[in-house]
C-alpha cells in the first residue's frame, strides 16, 4: 500500500514536472501584432535620480584605463567594463538571450545588421545629444550606426582603414621596391620566395573572415544589398572571386604561408624569426606590432595598399561601435558617457595610445597624437596613410543580417580550402549558400543575386 | 622450463616492462614539466628560449604579477574555484549518497525504474544540458550569479550508482537491523551507523565530484558573464582568448595553469589511499 | 526503452539491497525523504532541461515586419530536425568523432589496461610513482591540458617540435591531416591514468587464491593475465568504454582552444561544437535539435554497447 503510494507519488511529481516544462516550452512566443511589429519606438530619455552605473563591454587592450579616467571626473555616472575579447559576439547574444545585456556593448560594423535582426538595441534617438553626435563623425559610419538615419543604435568608435604594413630592411636586403598594385605584390611575393624559401611575403589566416571581408570590401565586392522588401545576397560575385582567385595563386605556388593565426603566439613568433616581410592591416595594428615586437622597432614602415590596377579603392578591416544595447534604462547618462568616450580628444588620444584605435569621430584626425610621428616606425607620419586609406573606402559598403553565421562559413571553407580540400572561390559559394539557409531559418526573405 | 631460463626470462621481462612504464611516465609528465619551466620564464624567452631548458628564473615575479593583473581578479577566481568545487561536490555527496542507500535499503515499487532512470542521467551529455539550463535559468533570472554554476553541479548521477553499489557491498542488512531495534529512525539509522561504514566510498564520490566541478567549463562558460564569479579554467580561457592583442598575458596564463593544477595534485597525493580502497571496495563487478 | 534501460544496466549494477525483511519497510514519506534532496534537483537540472529542449526543437522562428522585423516562434513539427538531417556538417562532426573513438578509445584503454596489469604484477618497482604519474593528467583540467598541448603542437615554440626537427623530421601536429590525432592525444594523456586506476581497483580486488592454482601450475604472469585477470574485471572495461564513448561525444573544449592556433579545426569539428555554433549564430531551435539527436546517438551507442558485450560476456 505505502509501497505503492510511494511509486505513484514520485511517478506523479516526475511527469507532472516534466509535462508542465515540456508545455511551456512548446508555449511558443506570439506574433507581435500590426505596426508594434516595425522599428521599436525610441525610448525615454530622462536623467536618473541619483547615481548611476553603466555597463560595458569591450575588447579594447587599455580600456581599463579610459574607464577610470571618465570615472574620476563622473562621480554620478560609474562605468564598470568587462573584456569580452575571447567570444565577443557569443558573450553579447547569451546575455541578450538572458535580458542581461549591458547598457553599452563593443559592436563591429559588420555584426551591427546581425544583431539589430536579433532586436539587441534601443533607439537613442529621444535623447537631444544622441541625434546632434551625427555631425561629429565620419559620414559613413555614423550611416552604418544609425542604418541610414532611421534611429540612433550605437555611436561610432574606430575604423579600420587597411594599409601596408613593410620590412623595409628586408625588401632593401633583397633590391625590391615597395609594390603598388597586387600583380606588383604578387612578383615581389615571388622575388622573396626564390631568394630565400623560408621567407613570406605574407600569411594567409583562413580563420579571419574579417580580414578577407576587408579584402573584398576594397575590390568593390559587395555583398549585401536591399531592395523590394528583400536581402540580395552577392557574397559570390565577379569582384569576389577575383581576390580569392588572386590569393588561390599565392597559396598554390607556397608564396604565402596558410598555417599562421592571426594575432597568435606563432604568428608573432614568425615575425620575431624574421620569416614574413609584410602585413596587410588595419590602422588598429599598429599598436599590436609596437607592443609585441619590440626589437624590430625602427624596421616597419607602412604605405598605401595595394591596388587592383588603377583604381585607388582601399579596404576597411574592422573597426567599431558602441551600441545602446536592449534593456538599457539609462540612455541620458549612457549618451553622456558613449559621446565623451568617441568624441572627447582626452579619451581618443588614450584610446589610440594604448589600443591603437583610430577615430571614427572626424574631430580624431586633428589629434596631434595623429599628426605626430611614431618612433616605432622611424617616426614617419603613419596616420597620414591611413587617413588616406580612409578617404579611399566604398562607404555604400553593406553587411548582412546573418553576419557571424555567414563569416563562420566563408571561414570553415577558407580552412578546406587551404589544407588543399577545394579552393578559395569555392568558400564563396559556400559563404553564399551559408547566407541565404540562415536568412532562410530567421525567416528574412533573401534572394541570390541582385 | 629451467630454472636458469626462468630467471632470465623473468629479468629481460623486468626490464623492458620498466622500460615501458618510465617511457609512458615521460609522456604524462612532461607537458607538467614544461608547463613548470615554462611558468619560471620571462614572457620573452618563451618563444626564443628551448622549451625544455630553464632559463631566467622569473617564477616569484610572474606569479606576482599573476595575482596582481586587473586588481587580483586571479585570486578571485582561485576563491570561486574552491566554492563551486568543494561546496558542490559536499552537497553533491551527501545528496547522493542518501538516494544511493535508499535504492540499496529501501524496498520500494518503481525503485528499478528510478534507477534506470538516474543510470539514463549518466549517460546524458552533461554539455547538451547546458544551453537548455541556461535558456531556462535565464527565464527566472538565476543566470550570472553563484547559483548558476552551483546548482547544477550538485547533481551527480554517477554519485548515486556509486553510492547505491558501495552500500550494498560495505553496510550489512544485519547492523542496521539491529539499529531499528534499538528503535533508531531510519535517518539516525543512515547518519549513525551507515554513514561510519560508507566513509572512504564517499570519500571517493566527492573527489569524483570534486574534480568534475573543478574541471568545468562549458557550464560556466555559458551562465557567467560577470568575471567576479568564473572559475579558473573560464578565467584563464578568457585570458588565453586575449593575448592575440595583449600578448603579455600569455605569461600570466601559463603560470595561471600551473597554480590551478597544484592543489589538486596535492589532494590527489593526500587522498590517493582513498580512491583505491573506495573504487575496489564498490568494484564496479 | 526503459527495459533496455533495466537490462543494460545490469551488467555494471549489482542488484543491491537483498531485504529480507517483510514487515513493511520504512513509511512512504521516510523514503521519499531519502530520495527527494536528489532528485528534486535531478528532476530539475536534468529532466527539465531535457524536456524544454525537446520543446525548443520543434519551433521554428517566424518574422513580422521590415528590413529588421521582429521575430517570434512557432510550432514547426520535425522542420529543425529535418534539417539537422540534411546538414553535411553535422554527418561530417559525427563521423570525423566516430574516427575519433574508433581509434582513440581502444587505444587509450589498451594502454590503461596494459598498465593496470603490469602495476597489479610483482615486476614492477616504483609502482607508487608510476600510478601517480599516470593519474596526474586527471588533475589538469581539460581546457588547461588543451592550452599546455596547443604550446607543444605549435611549430613557432614547441620543443617537442624543435627536437623532431633536429633529428630530421618535419612534424606538422596542425595540418589537416594530422590535427583530429593531436586532438586525440590530449584525450589520451588526459584520460588514460583514470581508467588505469578503475582497472586497478578492480584488479586489486581479485582474491588471490583465484591465480595460485594457475601460478603453481607453472603459468605464466602474461597467461594468468590474460586468461584469468582480464576476463573478471571486464565488467570495468565495459564501464571505462561506456565512459569514454560518451566523452568523445561530448568533446568539446579541447578543440575549441586548439582552434585558437589551427585553422584546420573548423568551427563544426564536433557535433558539440557545431551546436555552439549553431546557438551563436541565434538558431537556440536547431542548436535543442542537435543536442537531442547528439543524446540519443550517445543512448543509443552506450545501451548498444552493453547490450553486445554483456550478451557475449555471457552477463
Amino acid at each position: 500500500m505505502s509501497n505503492t503510494a510511494t511509486r505513484i507519488r514520485i511517478a506523479g511529481a516526475v511527469v507532472a514536472a516534466a509535462a508542465s516544462i515540456a508545455g511551456l516550452a512548446a508555449c511558443s512566443s506570439p506574433a507581435p501584432s500590426g505596426d508594434a511589429a516595425a522599428a521599436a519606438p525610441a525610448a525615454a530619455c530622462e536623467p536618473a535620480k541619483g547615481n548611476v552605473t553603466l555597463q560595458y563591454w569591450n575588447t579594447v587592450p587599455g580600456m581599463d584605463q579610459v574607464v577610470a579616467l571618465w570615472n574620476k571626473n563622473n562621480p554620478n555616472i560609474q562605468v564598470e567594463m568587462k573584456n569580452i575579447s575571447n567570444d565577443q559576439y557569443g558573450t553579447i547574444g547569451n546575455a541578450l538571450k538572458a535580458g542581461k545585456a549591458p547598457e553599452l556593448a563593443q559592436v563591429g560594423y559588420d555584426e551591427l545588421p546581425d544583431l539589430r535582426t536579433q532586436n539587441a538595441f534601443v533607439d537613442a534617438s529621444a535623447c537631444a545629444d544622441a541625434t546632434a553626435a551625427k555631425s561629429k563623425f565620419v559620414p559613413w559610419t555614423w550611416s552604418q550606426t544609425s542604418f541610414g538615419d532611421t534611429g540612433v543604435f550605437a555611436f561610432p568608435q574606430d575604423t579600420g582603414p587597411m594599409a601596408l604594413y613593410v620590412r623595409s630592411d628586408i625588401f632593401k636586403k633583397h633590391d625590391l621596391e615597395i609594390p603598388k598594385t597586387w600583380d606588383e605584390y604578387a612578383a615581389d611575393a615571388q622575388k622573396l620566395h626564390d631568394a630565400d624559401p623560408n621567407l613570406s611575403i605574407t600569411f594567409f589566416d583562413p580563420n579571419n573572415a574579417e580580414w578577407f571581408n576587408g579584402l573584398l570590401w576594397q575590390n568593390n565586392a559587395e555583398m549585401y544589398g536591399y531592395a523590394g522588401d528583400k536581402w540580395h545576397v552577392t557574397v559570390e560575385s565577379d569582384q569576389s572571386k577575383q581576390v580569392a582567385e588572386y590569393w588561390q595563386k599565392l597559396i598554390d605556388a607556397k608564396l604565402v604561408r596558410t598555417d599562421l593565426a592571426h594575432g597568435s603566439t606563432p604568428m608573432y613568433a614568425a615575425y620575431q624569426k624574421n620569416q614574413i616581410a609584410t602585413y596587410v592591416g588595419a590602422a588598429w595594428g599598429y599598436s599590436m606590432f609596437r607592443d609585441n615586437l619590440p626589437d624590430q622597432s625602427g624596421k616597419w614602415t607602412i604605405v598605401p595598399m595595394p591596388t587592383w590596377g588603377s583604381s585607388a579603392a582601399s579596404g576597411d578591416w574592422g573597426g567599431s561601435t558602441v551600441a545602446f544595447m536592449k534593456g538599457n534604462t539609462h540612455l541620458y547618462e549612457s549618451v553622456k558617457f558613449n559621446s565623451w568616450l568617441n568624441t572627447d580628444p582626452e579619451a581618443l588620444a588614450l584610446e589610440n595610445k594604448l589600443g591603437g584605435l583610430y577615430p571614427a569621430a572626424t574631430a580624431g584626425s586633428a589629434l596631434p597624437a595623429l599628426a605626430e610621428g611614431v618612433p616605432y616606425y622611424n617616426n614617419e607620419k603613419i596616420f597620414d596613410v591611413f587617413a588616406d586609406s580612409s578617404k579611399n573606402i566604398d562607404t555604400s559598403f553593406t553587411w548582412g543580417p546573418t553576419q557571424k553565421t555567414v563569416n563562420l562559413a566563408l571561414q570553415d571553407a577558407l580552412a578546406k580550402a587551404t589544407a588543399g580540400d577545394g579552393k578559395l572561390a569555392d568558400a564563396l559559394t559556400a559563404a553564399q549558400a551559408a547566407a541565404l539557409k540562415s536568412m532562410q531559418d530567421q525567416a528574412i526573405p533573401a534572394v541570390a543575386g541582385n | 622450463m629451467s630454472n636458469q631460463t626462468a630467471m632470465r626470462e623473468s629479468r629481460v621481462s623486468r626490464t623492458a616492462v620498466m622500460a615501458l612504464m618510465f617511457l609512458l611516465a615521460i609522456y604524462f609528465l612532461l607537458p607538467i614539466y614544461f608547463l613548470i619551466v615554462a611558468a619560471t620564464k620571462p614572457q620573452g624567452d618563451l618563444a626564443s628560449t628551448f622549451g625544455l631548458a630553464f632559463s631566467h628564473f622569473d617564477l616569484f615575479k610572474n606569479l606576482g604579477t599573476l595575482f596582481s593583473r586587473s586588481d587580483g581578479i586571479f585570486g578571485r577566481w582561485a576563491l570561486n574555484s574552491v566554492i563551486y568545487a568543494v561546496l558542490g561536490a559536499a552537497v553533491g555527496t551527501l545528496i547522493s549518497a542518501l538516494c544511493g542507500y535508499a535504492l540499496a535499503k529501501f524496498k520500494f515499487r518503481g525503485r528499478e525504474f528510478l534507477f534506470s532512470v538516474i543510470l539514463g542521467g549518466v549517460l546524458v551529455p552533461t554539455t547538451a544540458l547546458a544551453l537548455p539550463l541556461f535558456l531556462l535559468f535565464s527565464a527566472t533570472g538565476i543566470v550570472n550569479t553563484y547559483l548558476a554554476v552551483f546548482l547544477p553541479s550538485i547533481v551527480s548521477p554517477f554519485g548515486v550508482y556509486l553510492a547505491r553499489i558501495f552500500t550494498a557491498a560495505a553496510v550489512p542488512e544485519e547492523i542496521l537491523e539491529s539499529a531499528r531495534l534499538d528503535g533508531a529512525g531510519e535517518f539516525r539509522t543512515f547518519f549513525s551507523v551507515a554513514l561510519k561504514l560508507l566513509t572512504p566510498s564517499l570519500v571517493t564520490i566527492f573527489l569524483f565530484q570534486f574534480v568534475g566541478i573543478w574541471n568545468n567549463f562549458f557550464l560556466p562558460m555559458v551562465m557567467l558573464q560577470k568575471e567576479s564569479l568564473f572559475p579558473i579554467t573560464l578565467g584563464l580561457y578568457e585570458w588565453n582568448g586575449q593575448t592575440a592583442r595583449v600578448s603579455l598575458l600569455q605569461e600570466s596564463v601559463i603560470t595561471g595553469a600551473l597554480v590551478s593544477i597544484v592543489p589538486v595534485i596535492i589532494v590527489f597525493i593526500l587522498l590517493q589511499r582513498f580512491w583505491r580502497t573506495g573504487l575496489a571496495s564498490g568494484s564496479i563487478k | 526503452m526503459t527495459d533496455i534501460a533495466t537490462r543494460g544496466t545490469r551488467v555494471v549494477a549489482t542488484t543491491g539491497g537483498r531485504s529480507r525483511h517483510n514487515g513493511g519497510g520504512p513509511r512512504a514519506g521516510t523514503i521519499a525523504a531519502f530520495l527527494i534532496p536528489f532528485f528534486l534537483p535531478f528532476v530539475l537540472f536534468y529532466l527539465v532541461p531535457i524536456a524544454y529542449a525537446i520543446g525548443q526543437s520543434f519551433l521554428v522562428v517566424r518574422r513580422t515586419g521590415g528590413q529588421y522585423g521582429t521575430s517570434y516562434t512557432t510550432f514547426g513539427g520535425f522542420d529543425q530536425y529535418v534539417q539537422v538531417f540534411q546538414n553535411t556538417e553535422f554527418w561530417s562532426s559525427i563521423g570525423r568523432i566516430g574516427l575519433f573513438g574508433i581509434v582513440q578509445v581502444p587505444v587509450m584503454l589498451f594502454v590503461a589496461l596494459i598498465m593496470a596489469l603490469l602495476l597489479d604484477t610483482p615486476l614492477l618497482k616504483l609502482k607508487a610513482f608510476f600510478r601517480i604519474a599516470a593519474f596526474m593528467p586527471y588533475a589538469v583540467p581539460g581546457v588547461i591540458a588543451a592550452i599546455m598541448w596547443s604550446f607543444l603542437y605549435s611549430p613557432q615554440l614547441s620543443p617537442v617540435v624543435d627536437l623532431l626537427k633536429a633529428i630530421g623530421l618535419q612534424p606538422d601536429f596542425l595540418g589537416p591531416g594530422a590535427v583530429l590525432w593531436s586532438a586525440a592525444n590530449v584525450s589520451t594523456w588526459l584520460w588514460t591514468g583514470y581508467n588505469m586506476l578503475i582497472m586497478f581497483s578492480a584488479l586489486q580486488a581479485i582474491p588471490q587464491e583465484l591465480y595460485e592454482a594457475a601460478k603453481l601450475d607453472g603459468a605464466s604472469n602474461w597467461a594468468i593475465a590474460w586468461k584469468i585477470k582480464v576476463p573478471i574485471i571486464a565488467p570495468s572495461i565495459i564501464l571505462t568504454t561506456v565512459f569514454s564513448i560518451i566523452g568523445t561525444l561530448q568533446l568539446y573544449a579541447e578543440p575549441a582552444v586548439l582552434r585558437q592556433i589551427s585553422s584546420n579545426i573548423s568551427s563544426t569539428f564536433t557535433p558539440n561544437m557545431l551546436a555552439y555554433a549553431v546557438a551563436s549564430g541565434n538558431n537556440y531551435q536547431q542548436a535543442a535539435a542537435i543536442s537531442v539527436v547528439i543524446a540519443v546517438i550517445t543512448f543509443v551507442l552506450s545501451f548498444g554497447f552493453m547490450r553486445l558485450t554483456s550478451k557475449r560476456a555471457g552477463l
